[in-house]
């Protein structure tokens, strides 16, 4: 999408919104006597260059320069059914479909829901809430942002070819598979939803979700590339106001047909999953608030030749963030992050190694509102790498400016 | 822009200025037509949440606020103790409009069984009473003049208005339109309607002692 094309929507914000509103709008659009609602979300990111890749969350995006528009809707068509849709451009590019999906509630009175299409994230609590205002910081927690060195549709030969990418994960290329350099995967993925069906029940004490959908949850797709269905759950507790803890599971094949059939020979590919189990809480009261989830992930990979790959490839995060108000409209946030890999042994001379090098952030920042819906937020963060060919240690800065309505 | 000029205005200190009580109270009453009424703010669409969201209450958006915009010297002496309640009940303030003089304290409790954090950013005051549960209180004392636009920040949709004036001479308006501003000293005066931000033009309005000035109003 070119500039203008990105300021004619601007305009036509302004167009749709009230004419004796002044300034921008700070409620959801609604149209058609609010049966449908229009919501957006607008940050602008700019922060320090990023040569050790820490921030990428494909080979061309850093999570710290992007500016990111959301445009989401709920058309309410009736009592029963609800469709929902957003659409998402990163720098200016095409709007891309993020979520499309009709939410049927078959019994009115009770708590139950049934989501058909691109669904919201089943597995963990991060995936729901990647939207710039609902993130303290800038950014990412490392198991829904940092890729690994795993690509669905490309397979390493051996120990040693994967314990040669190490730390290459924002761009990396295999033996097996397809053969162009792209990007590795993510623990979960923050910038895609998974297509298929999602049930979801609950009261307030305690909710429920499972799904059935085409990819994993690193690797969400729209349409399945391999003979399998991933299978997700989630199940919350509410005990008290403020507390909410959580537990996620979800697996399903992670390596697409082609390059499955390329390693290993037709028939395979269900064999070779991803299984991933979370655990989360969340405790916030007066002027704080609390985070912790853990997430760990296991991948089957084809076995083609030795040296072998020590299955399964585990990949374990910790993440630990707070938020603190210290006047009104004025916030201080911390985050502490984990990503560490199981070891594998590869060739005599690479020894024995985690598969990807393990990474830690630290994350300090905090936000300003110049309006309830208008904050900028400001963040430094320090990577640390153990391993790999690329920088070991970054600090980075970064600005963000976000609006909401 | 238009929306700060008029509160200035409206709140401005310059009543100060204007001439002293003469004999006698009266009263001014009359009806706020709306002859549009303002759309309750909706939930942002969701697209991340797993479930439908729970029902809420919608909030009363025909209460109009009626005021003199000078009032008589004398008027402004501090008022010391008054209370008013905005209860947050069903993801909503109830009242959505609350008129109080400088110096009231306002209790927000919460009534759900969930969370609320109740925030300003408003010039006029800004605070913020952090995240509390069902059966507890915050409150906070309004010590200037001005609009306070009040919001939750866990449930976006919910917002309310206080109107905090320095002297005693406003009336809310009842579910019909119809209001009463009591005890009004014998003069001419400059009374103003509002309703979801939007202002009325002033209207010169002459009470006399023992007398009921009638005047109404149309918004929007």
């Amino acid at each position: 999408m070119t500039v203008w094309r990105a300021a004619a929507f601007v305009a036509c914000l302004g167009s749709v919104w009230p004419a004796g509103a002044q300034t921008l709008p700070s409620e959801p659009i609604a149209l058609a006597g609010g049966r449908v609602t229009i919501g957006g979300d607008v940050s602008a990111t700019y922060g320090s260059p990023d040569p050790g890749y820490f921030d990428y969350t494909d080979y061309s995006h850093s999570a710290l320069r992007l500016l990111r528009i959301d445009v989401s809707a709920a058309l309410n068509a009736g009592e029963h059914v609800t469709l929902l849709g957003e659409v998402r451009t990163e720098n200016l590019g095409k709007f891309r479909p993020y979520a499309a999906y009709v939410r049927i509630r078959p019994w009115t009175k009770r708590n139950i829901d049934v989501n058909v299409g691109r669904v919201p994230p089943t597995f963990g609590a991060f995936a729901r809430r990647t939207y710039a205002n609902d993130n303290p910081l800038i950014g990412y927690p490392l198991a829904y942002q940092y890729l690994t060195t795993l690509r669905p549709d490309a397979v390493p030969g051996d120990a040693a070819e994967l314990l040669q990418k190490r730390s290459t994960g924002w761009l990396v290329r295999y033996r097996y598979g397809n053969p162009a350099l792209d990007g590795g995967v993510p623990l979960v993925s923050a910038f895609r939803w998974d297509t298929g069906v999602q049930v979801h029940a609950g009261t307030e004490a305690v909710r429920a979700t499972a799904a059935v959908t085409a990819g994993t949850v690193a690797n969400p797709l729209f349409r399945d590339d391999n003979s399998g269905r991933q299978i997700a759950a989630r199940l919350e507790l509410r005990p008290v106001a403020g507390l909410i803890v959580g537990g996620s599971g979800a697996r399903g094949p992670f390596v697409g047909e082609t390059a499955a059939r390329g390693a290993v020979g037709d028939g395979h590919d269900r064999e070779f999953t991803q299984t991933a189990w979370g655990g989360d809480v969340e405790y916030s009261r007066g002027y704080y608030l609390l985070r912790y989830e853990g997430i760990v992930s296991d991948w089957r990979m084809p076995i083609v030749r030795p040296p072998e790959l020590t299955l399964p490839l585990r990949a374990v995060s910790t993440s630990v963030e707070g938020r603190y108000k210290i006047l009104p409209g004025l916030y201080a946030a911390a985050r502490v992050d984990h990503l560490a890999f199981s070891h594998i042994t590869g060739t005599d001379a690479q020894g024995t190694l985690p598969w990807d090098a393990p990474v830690t952030r630290i994350e300090i920042g905090g936000g300003i509102s110049v309006q309830r819906n208008l904050v900028l937020k400001l963040s430094v963060q320090r990577n640390t790498r153990n391993g790999g060919r690329l920088e070991p240690r970054e600090t980075l800065g970064a600005a963000q400016l976000l609006f909401w309505f | 822009m238009l929306v700060l000029l008029s509160v200035s205005f409206v709140f401005a200190p310059q009543a100060l200025t204007q001439a002293p009580p003469r004999h006698g109270i009266g009263a001014i009453r009359g009806r706020v037509e709306l002859r549009r009424v303002a759309t309750a703010a909706e939930r942002r669409p969701g697209v991340a949440e797993l479930g439908s969201p729970r029902g809420r209450d919608l909030p009363d958006l025909r209460r109009s606020v009626v005021y003199l915009e000078s009032a008589p010297r004398g008027a402004f002496e501090p008022n010391e103790g008054g209370r008013a309640v905005m209860d947050q009940r069903n993801e909503t303030f109830a009242p959505h409009v609350l008129a109080i003089s400088i110096g009231t304290t306002v209790d927000f409790p919460n009534s759900d069984m969930f969370y609320h954090n109740v925030f300003s950013l408003s010039k006029t005051q800004r605070f913020d009473l952090g995240r509390y549960a069902a059966g507890h209180s915050r409150s906070v004392r309004f010590d200037r003049p001005g609009i306070v636009r009040v919001f939750c920040e866990i449930h976006s949709h919910m917002n309310a208005f206080i109107l905090v004036f320095s002297h005693p001479f406003f009336a809310l308006t009842d579910a019909e339109g119809r209001y009463r501003i009591e005890n009004v000293p014998a003069g001419t005066y400059n009374v103003v309607a509002w309703n979801e931000g939007t202002w009325s033009d002033p209207k010169s309005v002459g009470v006399t002692g023992g007398g009921i000035a009638e005047q109404d109003f149309s918004l929007r």
